[in-house]
């Protein structure tokens, strides 16, 4: 009887979106209400300008939260990505130092060529990542108690280098060129270009590749995607060296626009990006959410966030409205993806 | 409450589950302090009947009478309340604990919020000391053995003060001297106004222990009689199986061909002995046994999915172990946990179909959608898996719509060697002789089939060659054909020699 039923009705093949496409969705009408009651209340917050900075201003969280989002798609955290941020910064400009030219210790480094210098902070950010994989993968220890050792562990490094204060001379000039240089004619960095190619790239990740695919498979259920035939150990190692890369890059960045490389930069960012995947639908128990809907939440951080300020509240207040945004978001995708189900 | 004789009386007793009538019209009496013995092949009803009485499941209808009184529990807590205590197979003891702590956990007394040591607790370490003195009230149970953990459960259960206390394949996993210990101690029990409701498949225990059985068949019951009055393991037998017609099991036309499988001598720490046996092309192989008899270790270890020792020869190659590998030899598993092991539940049914086989559906790595869609539809249209949408959860599919999408699954792996554990398990009988043709008609592709069960009847309707398991050993090898002995086959897979 059921069977004649569905045989006379044409398969349905794409009138629903997905619940990912959906959340995103959501996540876009919250942020433009958020902008719309800003724009109300805070004067100028409508300017092209400040809409510019809203995005710009975010670069780093997001590109932390390239690799957190797909971590956590298959279940796991990295929390580790604040401190690879610190440790890649202060490596790169102690590698970049010259060698033997003053009595203060941290003036002199190993005086690398730069490129050089990059290439080897980089290979570290991804050893923190290859530590992460490895007691994930093959010590089964959870993600969130690995990566809160790597997190102290690559800061601790920082601190070592570092004095626990920071490095900041002889340094050649090109170290401070790649953070600060903008396109010709914009106040828009190269790091907020490399931001947006990565978020393009990790789209079409997700949404296109077979490995985007197994990476859902992975967090909705590791053991079918095991007997599905799926590498869960060499998938999660691959990620977790990512998720670190993606947190050199984004230190390395830091490091030169500042020119210097301080030990405490960067610190809570790993919870930062945490908070934004979360606002982007991202569910924690894996196997659901996007790179795009993270995109959006940090959206919605940012224009929470300088709402704040442009309402004149003092920046003690910042951390409560990050807190109400969070939950705010949380209840309503919980709120409209049970209503979804019917 | 006037002493009645029955401790327990069951009334018209009927569950049913969607599609699924699983305990029907039941009704039989325990008598106070006797040892009474379930009995059934799987899916007979034995443990939807032991989830009403101990409150996990809900009765659709029938009564229930506990010392006279109606008894209908809601959860697990209450039936303890009323006196029905369970030792499931997953013992429930906290192994970071001591002996002690685990008996009193739940009733500790405490003053200011630290615990103190009262008369209840000094009666009820007694009560472990009276079952069992070898076992320390302040050893952690951590260092126990199994079946010692399961003196603690008893402990436990007699210390709630039971009338009843059932006992599901409490011997299962433990060794034969202790199997001995622990019929001590539940004669003892009986003689300590303590009814034991037990259920086994080891058919000899029933003889040893018992004083009542209960035969189920099929959700219906079948007898209820002194185990005096039965004279051997076969006239049991022939209750639990009854007149099974076994319907029409047609030989291959064509002798099979080339072996495609060859496993020699594995074995692994479930599987005893060293396991040895062929498959050839185009043939359909079932592996038959009850619980416990290493069916489902057996088939991961050919998987790859559980370490193993020895050999595994496939299409004339020896096979390097590992799901991935084995999918790419041309080998696919359908497990026996569909939700858990084989199906990705919150993703779409187009999300779960093609996943053995991405690279048929992609090329350089991207995902072609098209073809994932049309995969997708052609499946559906297949395997008639009842849905509205490619985009609909697997989770909202009925059990026999989600295990077709497993089955999809493997069948969009085209491997030339499909082993199924459990395929039709808790499935409605429609989905299932679907499920049958569509192995029968792999078969004829030439495609080899291992079917795993635990039903007689499944085995008996499509294999040609039938392999019997029990206890992790390989017990016997037979020809499918008209005249099988089904009780010869009983006896065998419940341990007679």
């Amino acid at each position: 009887m059921e069977t004649n039923q569905t045989k006379a009705k044409p398969l349905a093949l794409s009138g629903k979106m997905s619940n990912e496409t959906f959340i995103t969705f959501l996540m876009i009408g919250v942020l433009l209400f958020l902008f719309a009651v800003a724009a109300v209340f805070v004067p100028n917050f409508y300017q092209p300008r400040n809409i510019l900075n809203l995005v710009t201003n975010s670069w780093y969280i997001i590109i932390l939260g390239i690799g957190v989002t797909f971590l956590l798609i298959t279940g796991n955290f990295d929390l580790s990505v604040g401190g690879v941020i610190a440790m890649t910064g202060v490596l790169s400009v102690y590698f970049s130092q010259a060698a033997n030219v003053s009595q203060n210790e941290l003036a002199n480094g190993l005086g690398l060529p730069y490129g050089v210098a990059v290439v080897l902070a980089l290979i570290c950010a991804m050893g923190i990542g290859a530590v992460n994989s490895f007691f994930v993968v093959r010590i089964k220890v959870p993600s969130i108690i690995v990566t809160l050792g790597t997190m102290m562990l690559a800061r601790g490094i920082a601190q070592i280098v570092t004095q626990g204060a920071q490095r900041n001379t002889s340094l050649p000039d090109v170290f401070g060129v790649i953070g600060n240089v903008s396109i010709p004619g914009t106040p828009v960095k190269i790091s907020v270009v490399i931001m947006i190619l990565l978020v393009i790239v990790a789209f079409i990740f997700e949404r296109m590749t077979v490995h985007g695919r197994r990476t859902y498979l992975i967090g909705a259920n590791a053991e079918s995607a095991r007997l599905s035939g799926v590498n869960v150990n060499r998938h999660l190692t691959t990620l977790f060296i990512l998720s670190s890369l993606l947190a050199g890059i984004t230190g390395l960045l830091m490091a030169s626009e500042f020119k210097a490389g301080i030990s405490n930069r960067a610190t809570g960012y790993e919870f930062d990006a945490l908070v934004i995947s979360l606002l982007g639908g991202v569910s924690i128990a894996g196997g659901f959410g996007s790179v795009l809907g993270m995109f959006v939440g940090a959206l919605i951080l940012s224009v929470v966030t300088s709402a704040a300020t442009g309402l004149l509240l003092s920046p003690d207040w910042q951390f409560t409205l990050k807190a109400i945004a969070v939950f705010i978001a949380i209840l309503s995708q919980g709120y409209f993806l049970s209503r979804r189900k019917g | 409450m006037k002493p009645n004789e029955n401790v327990l009386e069951i009334k018209n007793l009927v569950k049913d589950f969607p599609g699924v009538r699983a305990v029907n019209n039941v009704s039989f009496d325990i008598k106070r302090n006797t040892v009474h013995c379930l009995v059934g092949e799987n899916g007979a009803g034995k443990s939807t009947l032991i989830k009403i009485l101990t409150g996990v499941y809900e009765r659709t209808s029938g009564q229930i009478l506990l010392n006279g009184d109606e008894y209908n529990p809601h959860n697990p807590r209450e039936a303890k309340q009323k006196g029905i205590s369970t030792l499931f197979q997953e013992l429930n003891v906290v192994d970071q604990l001591t002996v002690e702590e685990n008996l009193t956990l739940g009733m500790e007394d405490t003053t200011f919020g630290f615990l103190r040591k009262t008369d209840k607790i000094n009666r009820i370490v007694s009560v472990m000391n009276s079952i069992e003195p070898s076992i320390h009230p302040r050893s952690k149970v951590s260092t126990l053995s199994v079946a010692q953990k399961q003196i603690v459960e008893i402990a436990k259960a007699v210390a709630a003060e039971s009338d009843i206390i059932i006992m599901d394949e409490p011997t299962a996993a433990i060794s034969e001297g202790e199997i001995a210990h622990l019929f001590n101690i539940i004669r003892r029990l009986r003689e300590n106004n303590v009814t034991v409701i037990y259920i086994s498949h080891r058919l000899d225990e029933i003889f040893e222990l018992g004083d009542y059985v209960t035969v189920l068949r099929d959700g219906g019951h079948i007898a209820t009689k002194p185990v005096s009055e039965i004279q051997d393991r076969s006239e049991l037998i022939k209750m639990m199986i009854g007149k099974t017609v076994f319907e029409q099991y047609t030989p291959p036309e064509e002798d099979c061909k080339d072996i495609i499988l060859e496993v020699k001598n594995l074995s692994n720490h479930r599987l005893k002995g060293g396991i040895n046996f062929d498959v050839r092309a185009g043939e359909i192989v079932g592996f038959y046994g009850l619980v416990g008899a290493g069916k489902t270790e057996l088939a991961r270890a050919i998987f790859g999915a559980d370490p193993y020792e020895g050999e595994i020869i496939f299409k004339g190659k020896k096979l390097s172990p590992g799901p991935g590998k084995s999918i790419a030899a041309g080998i696919a598993l359908v497990p026996e946990e569909r939700r858990t092991q084989g199906l990705f539940t919150i993703l779409t049914i187009r999300g779960n179909i093609p996943v053995m086989n991405l690279e048929n559906i992609s090329r350089n790595g991207f995902i072609n959608a098209t073809k994932e869609r049309n995969v997708t539809i052609e499946y559906i249209k297949k395997l008639n898996i009842v849905t509205d949408s490619t985009e609909k959860e697997a989770a909202k599919l009925s059990g026999g719509n989600q295990q077709k999408v497993v089955l999809s699954k493997c069948l969009f792996a085209n491997a030339d060697l499909l082993m199924l554990d459990e395929p039709t398990r808790g499935i409605d009988v429609g989905a299932k002789s679907e499920i049958y043709s569509i192995i029968r008609q792999l078969s004829k592709q030439g495609k080899s089939i291992i079917i795993f069960s635990s039903e007689l009847q499944e085995i008996m309707n499509i294999c040609d060659s039938i392999y019997l398991m029990y206890d992790g050993t390989l017990r016997s090898t037979l020809r499918n054909s008209c005249d099988v002995d089904s009780e010869m086959i009983l006896h065998i897979v419940t341990g007679g020699e």
